[in-house]
């Protein structure tokens, strides 16, 4: 039986870790709520984008000329690793890092052998993990989450723009944990570039076409301005994504480790009042054998 | 009635019943006012008038944007400054 005054630290440190994970489970929490509200602000926008988008291609008879449309080549590839900055949030940054692991030896394993696959991290958690598979980060963003904004989404969205259509890589493909609900992270590889423009919502084209518009300049430099704020979109979208991901999941975590530090204290008090006994009734076996041998 | 929504990528700047809206169009600054035809048009640097039904008028900085004008609901798309 372990000693008294052992089991009585070991109570008090399981108990402060508990009001530690407590705490950072509200935080997450709260954080997440401003994470989510982000989101849906940003929805109006791209939807209707998307929908100007469509509307504006499926009025179009040919092909756009558009400088991040495919290629037949598929040489270089760049990947885009979406971590956060920080852990404890259970598998959401190792399963990035095991997603991309994957896919460069699988999906893109002939590519990985002739050394033309990149990895750009966005967010410490990738930069560490990646070094330890002995995956080579040819780039990082770090500091983009302390105040992230349309704005730096943006510039780093444009470099990435910037570099495909110069020639640098053929395509480029997003990993991140996309945001279902507070305790449900989707992992997800999505092709950020080449941007295919296709007629996805039919709601949409039903109702454009139904429409005669005018367009102003002209249907094709619509196109060519939209292009470039639709891929933006869709990688501002990608982090705040993660973002509130990463709060969902650090909220489930924290809360897991508050559930499992309560059994933990339940099962020391348990012990803690077992060994308390124990050592009670040992003394009143020693008085009373005592006494017995005084008696006799 | 015509409707106006402005709308950046963060928030939305802008949503109410309106009189006139000027716009900066990439061939020349335009007003949209009642059954204006649809149209849709990208927009450059510039200021959005806006006249409310109130006659209350004020001004939207952009960078540029597109606007998208439907059953007189008018929905514009901005980047801010």
């Amino acid at each position: 039986m372990a000693n008294l005054k052992d089991i009585r630290t070991r109570i008090a440190s399981v108990k402060s870790t508990q009001q530690v994970t407590s705490a950072m489970k509200m935080v997450s929490a709260a954080k997440l709520r401003k994470a989510q509200d982000a989101i849906i602000q940003m929805r109006p926008y791209a939807e209707k984008l998307n929908e100007i988008l469509t509307s504006v291609s499926s009025n179009l008879s040919s092909d756009v000329e558009n400088k991040y449309a495919g290629r037949k080549t598929e040489g270089r590839i760049l990947i885009i690793a979406i971590t956060s900055n920080r852990g404890l949030c259970g598998g959401f940054n190792s399963n990035v890092v095991k997603r991309v692991s994957e896919l460069v030896s699988t999906t893109f394993r002939e590519q990985a052998g002739r050394k033309k696959v990149d990895v750009i991290a966005v967010g410490k958690k990738a930069v560490d993990g990646l070094k330890s598979k002995g995956i080579i980060v040819t780039n990082s963003y770090l500091d983009i989450y302390e105040k992230l904004s349309f704005l730096t989404a943006g510039e780093i969205a444009q470099s990435l723009m910037e570099s495909y259509s110069a020639g640098d890589y053929d395509r480029v493909e997003l990993v991140y944990n996309q945001f279902k609900n507070a305790a449900v992270q989707n992992l997800v590889n999505e092709q950020f570039l080449p941007v295919s423009v296709s007629i996805k919502d039919t709601k949409a084209t039903k109702k454009a076409s139904n429409i005669s518009y005018l367009f102003e300049p002209s249907m094709q430099e619509i196109v060519v301005t939209i292009i470039p704020q639709s891929l933006k979109i869709q990688f501002y979208k990608a982090l705040l994504d993660s973002v509130a991901a990463e709060h969902g999941a650090r909220m489930t975590a924290m809360h897991k480790a508050t559930d499992n530090a309560f059994d933990l204290i339940k099962e020391l008090k348990l012990n803690y009042n077992k060994a308390r006994q124990a050592s009670i009734t040992n003394e009143i076996l020693e008085i009373v054998s005592g006494a017995n041998a005084m008696k006799s | 009635m015509l409707k106006l929504e402005i709308i950046t990528s963060e928030k939305l700047l802008f949503a109410g019943e309106i009189k006139i809206v000027k716009l900066p169009g990439v061939s020349g600054s335009f007003e949209i006012m009642e059954n204006h035809a649809p149209i849709i048009s990208t927009l450059m640097q510039g200021k959005i008038k806006v006249k409310e039904i109130n006659d209350m008028v004020s001004y939207f900085e952009i960078k540029g944007g597109l606007v998208e004008l439907s059953n007189n609901d008018v929905k514009v798309l901005v980047e801010e400054q």
